[in-house]
């Protein structure tokens, strides 16, 4: 096929405009808090075989993550697709990332053939199974975390298979996820209608010639890249603690990044078993990670599709925590991204001193359930707010504060303090940021928050889930710089005893008038706090993010010295 | 009294135009902005119209009887920084809101570690938290302790703000510790600037309302002092007339009442252009049009709407989000400036760097070595080397060839030619994409629409725009380079008002709601009373903004403040379901559904302005200069076409195209798919090729 500069860069910011309409009506139309505040969701365009073309993603980790699951539906329904079909998918074992992952996809058909799928990926409110939320941390196999939906037509040529709608929603607790489903599906028709267009426009051979180019310019795009970074193998382990059913379990991830000319492989061997309980992380989620942490490394902005990887080899070896074996629990792999980027973020730091990060805070979150007495309604949220520490220094640039988990880019937002009073049965007695929190560094750690709030109504349920609560498993700094600071969540109740839940935990019947409070630690420093310009740790304790007493400590600071 | 005059002050220039009220004619006038002290530039440029018209300054004054004023005082002082020492009051356990920005780091910068936030306006040691305690029903969980409002109150005072902004926790449920906290206020530091959350922008969620409020007091004194020194330095000359003030909105009122709400001014920028453009859609026939701006940096596209400027309430200025209705203009990186790059992978990209006006374009000789959007236009022949800018600068078409052939055509082995065509593409699209991402959102299918097209570098692009979308009329008013301030001149006076109104759809009472409406309608007639507009000129509308039960963002509907009956809310949630399908592809009839604000926005019409049209003269003969080779984007070659002078051009002139129409402000190209007609007040109407166009 002949090349088109001219056409595919045409043709490419054509689909990202797309993309990206995709992705508002989502934002705007949805419902849960999930989706429409912190727009947990990812927009795909794939080729009819399952090759990605484009992406928008809102949260990086779904956005990579969609593909082994595209590859699969696209062989599943190969020939047997009708223009109006809606297809829903969440199972990790035939390419899903999580099983509250929900993928929605439409094939786009041109002159009667079907030449590409739209997708949306979001996270659901609710999946059935023992935990409303999921998150089920004393599941030991993916039927007890929710429904496992392999991919199944929803409407067959634009008519709605009411008996298949019925069954899925049937064994889900919640309305609002049916209303979601909904809004995706929309999202996927705007798409369909746009990308019609786009192919009637072009014709199917320009198109194809326009996306070959496209996968190729994202290729050569990452091979500069690599080549940038000298050969060699770059070694780093890390680990991930409790499963839920072993709370004191550890699980090391073992990589090795092979840098070869312009070929990069990620090396998994070596890393420990996959886990009774849910923390095992399925490879589409470990190739999502690794892609994270290649563009964070990347300077300029690469296209995000298939072709990247055709440089970038991701080896997992199957039973192990990072590529586990059916039918294990998975809920929580997600959130491993956090340790899987720490992982590579360590492993480069002699390679790439200048663009790697200190380690952002570890997701330490909470799903809350239960009873609305105002409304008379059940609710499920996450508490998103509380749980976003701050993000890893880097060189050039501080941490980002109060950001959150590393496989969020930041891109996840905090529900604002009165709607989450609204829409929840909780008081918020405290949400700021969290003094002392960032790790100290020529560069600081972003800083983390603290959170307290008071539940109004009994018997709400809590699922925990999460990791860093202690020294050594918090945010690390690099190059010199110190760890952000730990998480930690406490319920204190009525009668003023504590509870210090575990990492991965259930706490339920929650009397009315808990305090729950939760510390999102900060993130890890950048290079030695002696080189920091004293003017901006002076500003740091003016503005009482940084003590007196802790300034000193890291950075000899002393309040009388003159500024500057 | 003889003359009004429209004044926009730009970054670079201060565009003003003047009507005669004797003969109703009007011309337009550029003179170069004073950024230090813009109202030194704005009376420079006054003088010059005087010199023009053979008068002295004060004789000139003497005989306005209007100057409209669009300022961007408030927009420079966000931007740079240079706002008010302010101070923040807030609910304690909350400080950091305004600054938190819900810990989103910005859709753009996902995978970039090395991005820093804008500061907030107000840094951590001057946002003081205060006890105090309203939960979501509005119920007092903690009295606001007084006492330690006032310390805070002297903390700050000690700390030399200018500036005081109070927002507490659902203050918009009950504003009775903000109204008590203003007393306090009052009493302790009369001479601050006071800005209080449930007075500025009473409705849920904080994140909004914090940086909305703040965002006054910020801006609030430096509005203050400008046009303080404005009015004076005017009456000192004797100027007997009165001066308007264009708001984000679209409407104008007077310093006194802009001066209360200043963040109100923060977006006014660009809201001149759309009301000039609704008035050429009326000369038009139709009630819909696009008005779109490529200027040296950026394009804007905004709509009007059933004879109406839309507006929007998520406005955000250097990530501070400001939720006052303002104009909706969707801004692009594209404009003559963009710098076109190639990445890794070879891909063509324009933008969104700008080369700005130092070193500018390659072809401005200043330095400037990369090849930007002016390069390709003068490679391609729409521009004379001689006569950018009416000849005022010199183009070197030498230096843009060189730039665009080691930048682009030698990396893509291409010659100049054709990589000066793609990169003509490629703006064309990002330009094309934003018009069409604006017009969706409204609900329109751009092929229906009118583009009207302003700035300088616009009317060059609009007709390959205008090819892209399908759309088949495109109006370069006569006014084009100076749109914003001819609009300003058409604009009316415009205020409004919000109220939280926060309950199931199907337990609104129509009374309660009715009475709060006619609450805010009355505050806006008084202040219409104030600003001496005659009762038949007022006007009101409500509207409600709705939402799915559940949903977390409204859809608004709007009414007759008159027709909260029974059938009257019926009507609204019919126009509810249809506006939700438009813009989100379905609507759920039946589904359970939330009101939660009600608000208003009075009018004051101020009168026809009644232009007279343009000077008459012969249209058989065409004033042509030398015909030049342009390329055509159809052909990807060039061909030499007919050139003509746009300044000589009178109406019932008509231009077949392909063509260029040169004038000293602006240049046309018009694409072989289009012709032109010069209507009754010389402006030019681009259509189609076979459209039946009438002067």
């Amino acid at each position: 096929m002949r090349t088109d500069p001219i056409l595919t860069s045409i043709v490419a910011s054509r689909l990202k405009t797309i993309g990206e309409r995709m992705g508002v009506v989502v934002e705007r139309s949805a419902r849960s808090p999930l989706l429409v505040e912190g727009r947990d969701f990812s927009v795909g365009i794939y080729d009819v075989d399952g090759t990605l073309v484009e992406q928008t993603e809102y949260i990086p980790v779904l956005g990579y993550a969609t593909t082994p699951a595209m590859k699969h539906i696209a062989g599943r329904f190969a020939g047997r697709v009708a223009a109006g079909d809606v297809i829903l998918h969440n199972d990790p074992y035939t390419g899903g990332n999580q099983l509250s992952d929900w993928r929605v996809t439409k094939p786009v058909f041109n002159a009667g053939e079907h030449v590409a799928w739209v997708v949306i990926v979001a996270h659901q409110a609710d999946i059935g199974g023992n935990v409303p939320g999921s998150y089920n941390p004393f599941a030991t196999d993916m039927w007890q975390e929710g429904l496992r939906i392999t991919p199944v037509k929803l409407y067959d040529a634009g008519v709605r298979r009411d008996d298949v709608w019925d069954l899925v929603f049937g064994n889900v607790r919640l309305d609002v996820v049916a209303d979601d489903v909904t809004a995706m599906i929309g999202a996927c028709t705007v798409g369909e209608r746009e990308l019609v267009a786009l192919l009637e426009r072009y014709g199917i051979e320009r198109y194809r010639t326009a996306v070959a180019g496209l996968l190729d310019a994202a290729e050569s795009s990452a091979r500069v890249v690599i080549n940038g970074i000298a050969d060699g193998v770059y070694r780093a382990d890390w680990v991930v603690h409790d499963d839920g059913i072993d709370h004191d379990g550890r699980w090391t991830i073992r990589l090795a990044v092979t840098v070869a000319g312009d070929r990069m492989t990620f090396d998994f061997a070596g890393t420990d078993d996959q886990a009774t309980g849910y923390i095992n992380t399925p490879r589409a989620v470990t190739i999502s990670a690794v892609m994270i942490a290649f563009f964070m490394v990347a300077e300029d902005e690469l296209p995000h599709n298939d072709g990247v990887l055709r440089c970038i080899d991701v080896l997992t070896p199957e039973g192990s925590l990072v590529n586990p074996r059916f039918p294990a629990p998975t809920c929580f792999g997600n959130h491993v991204a956090d340790q899987l980027a720490a992982v590579i973020m360590l492993a480069l730091v002699d390679a790439v001193p200048r663009r790697v990060t200190a380690a952002w805070n570890h997701l330490l979150a909470s799903i809350v359930s239960g009873w609305d007495e105002r409304v008379q309604a059940p609710y499920v949220d996450i508490l998103i707010n509380a749980c976003k520490g701050g993000g890893g220094a880097t060189f050039g640039a501080d941490g980002y504060d109060h950001i959150g988990l590393i496989g969020s880019g930041g891109a996840i937002a905090a529900q604002d303090p009165e709607m989450f009073e609204v829409v929840n049965p909780h008081l918020l007695h405290r949400f700021e940021y969290l003094p002392d929190s960032a790790g100290a560094g020529t560069w600081r750690g972003g800083l983390g928050v603290i959170t307290e709030l008071e539940f109004l109504d009994d018997g709400a349920q809590m699922s925990i889930f999460g990791d860093g609560d202690t020294e050594a498993t918090t945010a690390f700094g690099i190059l010199g710089g110190t760890s952000g600071s730990t998480n930690e969540i406490t319920f204190t109740y009525p009668d003023g005893t504590v509870h210090r839940p575990r990492l991965k935990d259930l706490v339920s019947d929650i009397p009315r008038g808990t305090i729950y409070r939760q510390r999102a630690g900060g993130g890890g420093g950048y290079g030695h706090p002696s080189e920091r310009p004293r003017e901006r740790v002076h500003a740091d304790v003016v503005n009482g993010v940084l003590s007196v007493e802790r300034a000193r400590e890291l950075y000899g600071y002393e309040p009388d010295a003159p500024a500057g | 009294m003889t003359y009004l005059v429209g004044i926009d002050v730009g970054g670079t220039f201060t565009d003003f135009v003047i009507v005669d009220e004797r003969d109703r004619s009007y011309r337009a006038h550029k003179s170069p902005s004073t950024p230090a002290d813009p109202s030194e530039g704005l009376l420079r440029g006054l003088r010059e119209i005087a010199e023009l018209l053979g008068l002295a300054l004060e004789d000139f004054l003497a005989e306005l009887s209007l100057i409209v004023h669009g300022t961007t005082v408030t927009t420079n002082a966000v931007l740079t920084g240079r706002g008010a020492g302010t101070g923040l009051l807030t609910t304690e356990g909350f400080r950091d809101v305004l600054e938190m920005r819900r810990g989103v780091r910005s859709r753009e910068h996902l995978y970039d570690n090395t991005y820093v936030a804008p500061p907030p306006l107000v840094p951590r040691a001057r946002r003081l938290p205060v006890p105090e305690r309203v939960d979501a029903a509005g119920e007092v969980r903690t009295p606001l302790d007084r006492e330690a409002l006032a310390r805070a109150v002297t903390q700050l005072v000690d700390d030399g703000v200018e500036a005081l902004a109070v927002c507490f926790m659902h203050a918009y449920a009950n504003d009775e510790h903000e109204r008590q906290a203003r007393a306090v206020i009052e009493e302790l530091a009369p001479d601050l600037f006071l800005s209080v959350s449930s007075e500025v922008l009473p409705q849920v969620r904080i994140n909004d309302r914090v940086s909305t409020t703040v965002m006054n007091s910020y801006v609030g004194p430096v509005l203050r002092r400008y046009v303080d020194r404005l009015v004076a330095g005017l009456a000192e000359l004797g100027f007997p007339g009165l001066l308007l003030v264009l708001q984000s909105n679209g409407g104008v009122a007077t310093p006194e009442l802009v001066s209360r709400l200043p963040a109100t001014t923060v977006l006014s920028g660009p809201a001149g252009g759309p009301v000039a453009g609704l008035a050429h859609a009326r000369e038009r026939g139709v009630s819909d049009c696009i008005v779109v701006d490529m200027g040296g940096t950026s394009y804007d596209a905004s709509i009007v709407k059933d004879g109406e400027v839309q507006t929007t309430r998520e406005g955000e200025i250097d990530r501070h989000p400001i939720s006052l209705p303002m104009t909706d203009v969707h801004t692009v990186g594209a404009g003559g400036g963009s710098i076109a790059w190639l990445d890794d992978g070879g891909l063509l990209h324009l933008g969104p760097q700008s080369a700005g006006a130092h070193p500018g374009p390659a072809a401005y000789g200043r330095g400037g070595t990369e090849p930007t959007c002016t390069d390709a236009d003068l490679v391609l022949g729409y521009l004379d080397p001689q006569y950018f800018l009416g000849g005022r600068m010199a183009l070197r078409p030498d230096l843009a060839r060189e730039a665009i052939e080691r930048r682009i055509a030698q990396p893509l082995g291409l010659d100049v030619t054709a990589a000066a065509g793609a990169m003509l593409e490629v703006i064309t699209l990002i330009m094309a994409a934003g018009t069409k991402d604006m017009a969706f959102k409204r609900g329109f299918d751009p092929r229906e629409l009118l583009l009207v097209s302003a700035g300088g570098a616009g009317p060059l692009h609009a007709g390959m725009i205008a090819e892209e979308l399908d759309i088949e009329r495109v109006v370069i008013p006569r006014m084009s380079a100076v749109l914003c301030a001819f609009g300003m001149l058409l604009a009316d006076l415009r205020h409004d008002y919000v109220r939280s109104y926060s309950r199931p759809w199907d337990q609104l009472d129509p009374a309660h709601a009715g009475d709060l409406v006619d609450r805010m309608v009355a505050t806006g007639m008084a202040a219409l009373e104030q600003e001496g507009i005659a009762p038949a000129d007022r006007s009101a509308v409500g509207s409600a903004d709705l939402r799915y039960r559940g949903q977390h963002h409204e859809v608004s509907v709007t009414f007759d403040p008159a027709s909260l009956s029974a059938e009257g809310l019926g009507a609204i949630e019919d126009a509810f379901h249809r506006r939700h399908e438009e813009l989100y592809g379905f609507s759920s009839r039946g589904r359970p559904m939330d009101i939660v604000s009600l608000r208003a926005t009075t009018l004051g019409r101020r009168p026809d302005l009644r232009l007279q049209p343009a000077a008459a003269g012969d249209p058989s003969r065409l004033p042509c200069r030398t015909p030049r080779p342009v390329y055509l984007p159809s052909t990807g070659t060039m061909e030499t076409v007919q050139v003509y002078d746009g300044d000589l051009l009178v109406p019932g002139h008509r231009i077949v195209g392909p063509a260029v129409v040169e004038a000293a402000t602006t240049t046309l190209f018009v694409p072989e798919r289009f012709d032109v007609l010069v209507d009754r007040s010389g402006n030019l109407i681009m259509h189609r090729k076979g459209l039946e166009e009438h002067i």
